[in-house]
């Protein structure tokens, strides 16, 4: 099934409000425990790049911002049930708000980098550095000063304390990256 | 975490003054390093909650969260640069929280989601349309159902498969249930003629 017109603002505007549900949805549901690593975690992440991997820049962006300003506002969204704002001004704020970022970097790497690749290899080798750059880069690079500010910690601290996220992040990376691949060979259009 | 039915002073309060009262006491308490003046604040901002009556089952869970995260951030900052200094980071990050606890468990949430749009509503010089804007978030919650049931039948089916611990056989089929979602929620507003695009671009 595919879209050769160019498509409307209302179609942009459900597909933005479909994957910020998409996006809540996999914060709402009890973590998957997997047997690699011992922490459970939650997809909600993956969820943050599967939007801007299938969705583009700016659509991809939106459908992480409304999930932003819908639990700033109040809704439980977050994994764990947490919204509101004390979210957003406690130590973990940052990651919130490097969300938006996050999947507009993603977004714009897929749109204009990676599905334009020839090979399927390549596809996936610059699909692993989108998803890595702005899944996991820019996020920490909100998430970890943040912390860092907030609560007086060095920075030095707050990235390493991070860490303990990263396994669970790459491997949210190459799942995104693998999804986003496979659903754009039947899903043709969607970044055009 | 939104307002209950609460009838206390503070949910009576215009949402953008405490929005605005909030960021201004946010910015002061980074300000503040004396720690008797940020434990007077704490008490104020505990005062604040119990005298706005809120619903202290809606803080457990939060509480508990920000107690851990506290307890780390005060050992580590402890070992690192002293007691005294991790004391004061620890007071001014939970009296900044209980603030914040404060206006979210007052203020419902049309009234905050009203906030937003006000505030953001300066963005429309930049093409921004309200109505878009307005339609994704309620089209948003409307949706967070479904996708929650589609997420759960996902899982459910691949784990009769065996594959339920497998990220990639859920996401699959959860991302492409998602997008055909959107395409027929899409063309039926298209159908019955739903635009909100601006007058101007209206087509004939």
């Amino acid at each position: 099934m595919s879209t050769t017109t160019a498509p409307s603002q209302t179609r942009n505007t459900v597909y933005v409000a479909v994957f910020a549900a998409m996006i809540a949805a996999m914060g709402l549901v009890p973590p998957i425990t997997l047997g690699v690593i011992p922490v459970p975690i939650t997809l909600q992440t993956l969820g943050v790049m599967l939007a801007g991997a299938m969705l583009g820049p700016w659509r991809g962006s939106l459908a992480s911002l409304v999930v932003i300003v819908l639990s700033v506002a109040g809704l439980p969204l977050l994994a764990g049930g947490r919204g509101g704002l004390g979210v957003l001004l406690g130590p973990t704020g940052g990651y919130l708000v490097g969300w938006f970022f996050g999947s507009l970097v993603i977004g714009a790497l897929f749109k204009y980098w990676v599905i334009r690749m020839q090979s399927k290899l390549l596809q996936l080798v610059s699909g692993l550095v989108a998803t890595i750059l702005g899944g996991i880069v820019v996020i920490y690079l909100f998430g970890v000063p943040w912390t860092a500010v907030v609560t007086g910690l060095d920075l030095k601290t707050s990235l390493v304390g991070s860490l303990a996220f990263l396994p669970g992040d790459l491997l949210k990376a190459v799942v995104a990256t693998l999804v986003a691949l496979t659903v754009h060979r039947s899903y043709r259009g969607l970044l055009k | 975490m939104i307002a209950a039915k609460n009838t206390s002073w503070l949910s009576r309060t215009p949402a953008g003054w405490k929005f605005g009262t909030l960021l201004a006491i946010s910015i002061s308490l980074y300000l503040i390093s004396s720690w008797q003046v940020l434990l007077a604040l704490l008490l104020v901002s505990i005062a604040t909650l119990v005298s706005a009556r809120v619903d202290f089952k809606q803080l457990r869970m939060p509480l508990v969260t920000l107690a851990a995260i506290l307890a780390v951030v005060l050992i580590l900052l402890g070992i690192q640069t002293g007691w005294l200094n991790a004391t004061i980071a620890v007071l001014r990050l939970l009296t900044m929280c209980i603030f914040a606890y404060s206006v979210s468990l007052t203020t419902s949430f049309d009234a905050m989601l009203e906030l937003f749009q006000k505030v953001a509503s300066p963005l429309r010089v930049l093409g921004a349309n309200p109505a878009q804007i307005a339609l994704a978030l309620s089209m948003a919650i409307r949706f967070i159902p479904e996708l929650k049931r589609v997420y759960l039948e996902v899982r459910e089916a691949q784990h009769a498969r065996g594959l339920g611990n497998n990220p990639l056989a859920v996401s699959v089929p959860l991302v492409i249930r998602s997008l055909k979602i959107a395409d027929e929620t899409a063309e039926a507003l298209d159908a019955r003629g739903y635009d909100s695009a601006p007058a101007r671009h209206h087509r004939l």
